[in-house]
């Protein structure tokens, strides 16, 4: 995997319009299963991707050179920011549903970066039950989840460094005590996909890569 | 209406205009655009003061002001810094400032499908010498 940001590389005829704005003190945290999922994704053509996080201009840049993809981007952490009353769990819910594809086995890749540590349990199982029915038999899902109920007041860009690098970008958020899932919470939240890896972090956080069983021939 | 520098024509931020907006020259809107806006060999820059709820088709799509519609580029979309989109976008390239806000599908799917190398649309046909017209239904009003 190690050469895939150069596969497909093009010669590049214009200078970037926007260069993503990087601060040097982001930390960049290495990451041993982003790899596995965009080797996965990269296998399918013109594949779907489905991000729950903030848009990430880099991200899209790349994900579109590499990958020629559709890429949903949903934001849900707006809607969560949005949401004045955490106890509406059934608001929460629909809003966020709203926002998502609706046709089962369409995605081939779904990144779900640190959105699980703001939601209500509930909320949670349900969000995760329907992710599980947009994955294509064979499609990976990437999450970030907190193992440290820290009280934070803002949310994390994770911006794609390298195949095997996130730099971790803090933007502004509402003050929330991020909950904490069990591995196995997790793996009943995504209960119909195999824990494919799993891996925890010096940040705190637990990186983990579901995929869905291919289908039979 | 106004012409601004080289072919570029402006739209100012009195304007509104409910209905269909099409064109040759480059265009430059600042004000309120309800319906469709299509400028397929050229230019469309939405600007920090202007607000679209059209479906925008154009060569190339520069946002710096709020656009509600899909959006269709053969060329590239930008969205820059402030700029806001919330809908669904189609072209080769798409590249999103941070502080950029955007809601919806991006599909930088080639044609033909597959992983290829960037594709770069055909060079633009010369333009004709007609500005940007709206064709009915189509109303403007200045505010």
């Amino acid at each position: 995997m190690s050469g895939f940001f150069k596969w497909g590389r093009k010669a590049v005829t214009e200078p970037a319009a926007m260069p993503p704005a990087v601060t040097v003190s982001d930390p960049v945290v290495p990451s041993k299963v982003l790899p596995a999922f965009l080797s996965s994704v990269s296998r399918q053509s013109s594949p779907v991707l489905l991000d729950l996080g903030p848009v990430v201009g880099s991200n899209v840049q790349l994900f579109g050179d590499r990958l020629a993809c559709r890429l949903h981007v949903q934001d849900l952490f707006e809607q969560i920011r949005r949401a004045t009353d955490p106890a509406a769990a059934d608001l929460v819910l629909a809003s966020l549903r709203a926002r998502l594809p609706t046709e089962p086995d369409s995605v081939d890749g779904i990144l779900c970066w640190d959105v699980f540590d703001y939601l209500d349990p509930l909320v949670s199982h349900s969000l995760a039950g329907d992710l599980v029915r947009l994955l294509r038999p064979g499609g990976v899902l990437h999450g970030y989840f907190a193992t440290a109920s820290t009280p934070l007041s803002t949310f994390t860009r994770f911006v794609v460094e390298a195949d095997d690098a996130i730099r971790l970008q803090a933007y502004p958020g509402p003050t929330t005590r991020r909950r904490v899932l069990s591995l196995r919470d997790v793996e009943r939240m995504f209960g119909g996909l195999r824990l494919a890896e799993s891996v925890l972090l010096r940040t705190g956080s637990r990186e983990m890569l579901f995929r869905r069983a291919a289908a039979s021939p | 209406m106004s012409t601004g520098s080289g072919n570029t024509v402006n739209i100012g931020k009195s304007v509104i205009i409910k209905g269909e907006l099409t064109g040759s020259e480059d265009l430059t809107i600042e004000g309120q655009v309800d319906g469709k806006i299509e400028l397929r060999q050229n230019i469309l820059t939405i600007g920090p003061n202007g607000k679209i709820k059209a479906q925008v088709v154009a060569k190339v799509v520069i946002v710096q002001g709020d656009v509600h519609g899909d959006i269709t580029a053969t060329e590239r979309v930008e969205i820059r810094d402030n700029g806001s989109v919330d809908g669904d976008v189609a072209a080769p390239r798409v590249a999103i400032a941070d502080g950029a806000h955007f809601r919806g599908s991006i599909d930088m799917q080639k044609q033909g499908g597959g992983k290829v190398a960037e594709t770069r649309a055909p060079d633009a046909k010369p333009a004709a010498k007609d500005g940007p017209s709206a064709s009915p239904p189509m109303a403007a009003a200045a505010h």
